[in-house]
């Protein structure tokens, strides 16, 4: 089972490119960082892979089925998207009734619909707010709320975009035990990010675009250690391996780690 | 964008804004004094020739103007949308001389008359007013209005429930694709689609509404509630004498013909 | 002068049960960059708003202590006139624009034109602006349909556009990629540079460590730890209030903690590379490793 993208372009109605000839594959329970610069064409990507944009060259195939057969919501079953801002998702009036809603638009019976909820909101640490309107919480947190929403449904794959930004510590913390108990589940994620620290310390494979293409798809040094992909997403080295480098240290290093080793 | 054109951006507001053509570039207060007292007239004058008179009158005037490619087409549906229903409804509803008879109801002689004229009546009022958002960006009405001495509160009041109308719409668009990015369905029929945007109805009303209050403060943060003169980075074209003498002539004779109806002159 | 003081402020907004500030005191000076650091609902906005007077003007609530802004008691100031000293700018950058002008540029003259500044002048400054944070190839576009991040350089641009002395900047590169993160924090420091005073919260620590000058920690509405940039990054305490301490100095704590400490603990990439070469130099009396 998983995401397929085969030589995928997308030309958006007012005739702008947004992506051209992109190939990746996302295997079941596979974590997998989209960086590059604003405009490289990272949303465009994840939105192909959901289904809420159909390719308008190559083929998007999710689990053996093409998503051009399927509608946008279909697809969105499988392959569960987390919005950047959490408040164009969230619209009922209090957190259990948000997360509530797909099992009930979807007819699930009690029980499956009451383990499925209760799932979703003990991953997501949400379980003190669920009866506060989502609009009255803080921002972190109602991105929690926003998570938890799409992680209720059965979706094999989840989508979060930027979802370090505006988070502090501890949100960063939460979001990194969420990640691995997703890992652990077999639930594959896919997160469009800046923030290249959280890239560093909770991803293995990073895949880098630019100007609509996938110029670096591997490990992390196929991306922090190359300038040629570093210079054309635009994406900088974590600090400290910015340190080593200086030092002539070689440019090896990806993270902290790598880098205390390399100091004498 | 190169640094000669940032001077070129920058030297279109040096002078009057100009849409290209005497009519578009006439002051908004007078195209909507000509508007209303072409509308007053061809509705006082009775009977359904004048109105469509005045229908077609604007529709060449749009065509003049260079508009004809946005407004004819928006006027076409507009009478086939409205037009002909509130034509065929009359027509058909009617009592009177039947001139074809269908079951239960009727053409009859009177309906038709009556059709005709109501809905040229109702289209010169929609084409007017279609006409007048065609040919004045809202931007240059509230110019217009602030020379006249209205406050830039009140225009901004007016320019914001217009963007209002684009935003709100916008923001729904994003709040269903959401629905539809956790699995709601928001493709296929009609019924599927409003049971899908029932439910994000009253937010979208939410954000916009919370959105508000932090414009407000953005606002002042521009200095919009100081008290100094509010100058213009953008300029009218002068209005010329003879604008306010066509608009005050259009006006005599509309009042004209509807005491000379009232008083049964014709 | 001193750019803002306060003392013992308690502030609980109107709507809520717990202070949103609890016993801040804190001397900001003129002309420095102060960067505020902190978990989410720490205080930094509040304290934003506080300075920059819409708390209480605008957010009620219940305000004590002494706020001076500019030696000039909170109270004592004219609302317009305090807008227009402190040009502030706020998170959410599809707020922070009018909504009601039709281009970037006249966007950018809007504060300007409810100044009354004369048309050429205002074209001559949002010429100067626009280059200033390289947005020439916005300028013509429709402000409502920008991006995120565009619409943040937007505001940030109007804000600067009105040139106050005093620019209070709530997350401003929250929206933006590293590139352009690190773009806007020039343009901060050539604002600084040109005398003016900052008052920025931000998430981004290697980036505050590089260019502020002293830096506030709030947490749970008091704040914790507060002087230079140096001085409270390297607090030992500063995880404990919820913020991460800067890549290069949570290099130093593990080289510590694996009992190879540096002679001084760095905040910047700039320091770290210094001390880091020093001790090289020194240890392996000349034998420095080349890659």
């Amino acid at each position: 089972m998983a995401i397929e993208l085969h030589d995928v372009g997308f030309t958006y109605p007012d005739g702008s490119r947004a992506v051209s000839g992109v190939s990746l594959r996302v295997e079941d329970g596979e974590r997998v960082a989209i960086v590059g610069q604003n405009g490289a064409g990272k949303t465009t990507t994840v939105k192909l892979m959901n289904g809420l944009l159909k390719p308008t060259e190559g083929e998007v195939i999710v689990d053996g089925e093409s998503t051009a057969k399927r509608t946008t919501a279909q697809v969105a079953r499988t392959v569960g998207y987390v919005f950047q801002n959490p408040d164009d998702q969230l619209f009922a009036a209090d957190v259990r009734a948000e997360i509530e809603y797909l099992p009930r638009y979807l007819h699930w019976d009690d029980a499956k619909r009451e383990t499925r909820v209760a799932r979703a909101v003990e991953l997501t640490g949400i379980a003190p707010h669920l009866d506060i309107n989502p609009k009255d919480l803080p921002a972190a947190i109602r991105k929690f709320v926003a998570i938890a929403a799409v992680l209720v449904s059965e979706c094999r794959y989840v989508i979060l975009d930027e979802p370090t930004a505006g988070l502090d510590q501890r949100g960063f913390a939460l979001l990194g035990t969420l990640l691995d108990r997703l890992q652990g589940e077999g639930i594959a994620v896919v997160t469009i990010t800046h923030d290249m620290r959280f890239v560093v310390d909770t991803f293995s494979r990073v895949v880098a675009m630019a100007a609509g293409n996938v110029i670096a798809d591997g490990p992390l040094p196929a991306v922090f250690c190359d300038d040629h992909v570093l210079n054309r997403s635009r994406i900088r080295r974590l600090e400290v391996a910015q340190v080593a480098r200086d030092l002539r240290l070689g440019d090896q290093a990806v993270s902290i780690d790598d880098v205390v080793a390399l100091i004498p | 964008m190169t640094v000669t054109s940032l001077q070129e951006v920058a030297d279109g507001y040096r002078q009057p804004r100009s849409l290209g053509n005497p009519i578009l570039d006439l002051n908004p207060i007078t195209t909507l004094c000509v508007i209303v007292a072409l509308i007053v007239t061809g509705i006082a004058l009775g009977g359904w020739v004048p109105s469509l008179a005045v229908c077609l009158l604007f529709m060449v005037a749009a065509v003049v103007a260079g508009r004809g490619r946005t407004y004819l087409p928006l006027i076409l549906k507009l009478w086939l949308g409205v037009g002909l229903i509130l034509f065929l409804l009359r027509a058909l509803l009617t009592p009177g001389h039947v001139l074809i008879p269908l079951g239960r109801i009727a053409v009859t002689t009177e309906g038709i008359e009556q059709g005709l004229a109501f809905a040229c009546v109702v289209m010169a009022i929609c084409g007017g007013v279609t006409l007048f958002f065609e040919f004045v960006p809202m931007r240059h009405l509230t110019l217009a209005l602030e020379r006249l001495g209205v406050s830039p509160q009140a225009s901004y009041v007016l320019l914001a429930s217009f963007q209002a109308i684009t935003d709100l719409g916008a923001t729904a668009k994003v709040v269903l694709e959401a629905q539809t990015a956790r699995g709601v369905e928001t493709e296929g029929n009609v019924f599927m689609r409003v049971r899908a945007f029932f439910p994000v109805l009253a937010p979208v009303f939410l954000s916009a509404m919370a959105a508000t209050e932090e414009r407000a403060i953005a606002l002042d943060a521009r200095a919009f509630n100081s008290s100094t003169r509010h100058t213009s980075l953008v300029e009218l074209r002068r209005t010329r004498r003879w604008e306010p003498v066509l608009a005050v002539a259009l006006g005599v004779i509309a009042v004209g013909v509807i005491v000379g109806r009232a008083l049964g002159w014709f | 002068m001193v750019l803002a003081e306060l003392q013992d402020v308690h502030f609980t907004y109107a709507y809520a049960d717990t202070p949103a500030l609890k016993g801040v005191t804190l001397t900001l000076e003129q002309g420095m960059l102060h960067g505020i650091v902190g978990l989410n609902s720490s205080g930094k906005t509040t304290l934003c708003g506080l300075l920059r007077g819409i708390v209480p003007s605008f957010h009620h609530g219940e305000l004590t202590g002494r706020t001076t802004i500019l030696g000039r008691e909170l109270a004592d100031w004219n609302p317009d006139e305090l807008a227009t000293t402190i040009g502030c700018v706020f998170d959410n950058p599809f707020t922070q624009i009018s909504g009601i002008r039709d281009t970037v540029f006249e966007e950018i003259a809007f504060g300007l034109e409810n100044l009354g500044v004369a048309r050429e002048d205002i074209i001559t400054r949002v010429i100067q602006v626009i280059e200033q944070l390289g947005i020439e190839a916005l300028a013509e576009k429709n402000p409502n349909e920008l991006s995120g991040g565009q619409r943040q350089k937007v505001a940030f641009a109007s804000i600067i556009a009105m040139d106050s002395d005093v620019i209070v900047i709530d997350e401003p590169t929250s929206q933006l990629d590293p590139e352009a993160s690190e773009a806007v924090f020039e343009i901060i420091a050539g604002l600084k540079k040109l005398g003016k005073s900052i008052v920025l919260v931000e998430h981004k620590i290697d980036l505050v460590a590089e260019y502020a000058d002293t830096v506030t920690v709030l947490h749970e509405g008091r704040v914790a730890l507060t002087g230079t940039t140096r001085e409270v990054l390297t607090d030992p305490r500063l995880r404990s209030f919820g913020v991460t301490p800067p890549q290069v100095t949570e290099l130093a704590e593990r080289l510590a903690a694996s009992g190879r400490p540096l002679s001084r603990v760095p905040v910047t990439r700039a320091e770290a590379v210094e001390l880091i070469g020093e001790r090289m130099r020194e240890e392996v009396g000349g034998g420095y490793r080349t890659a």
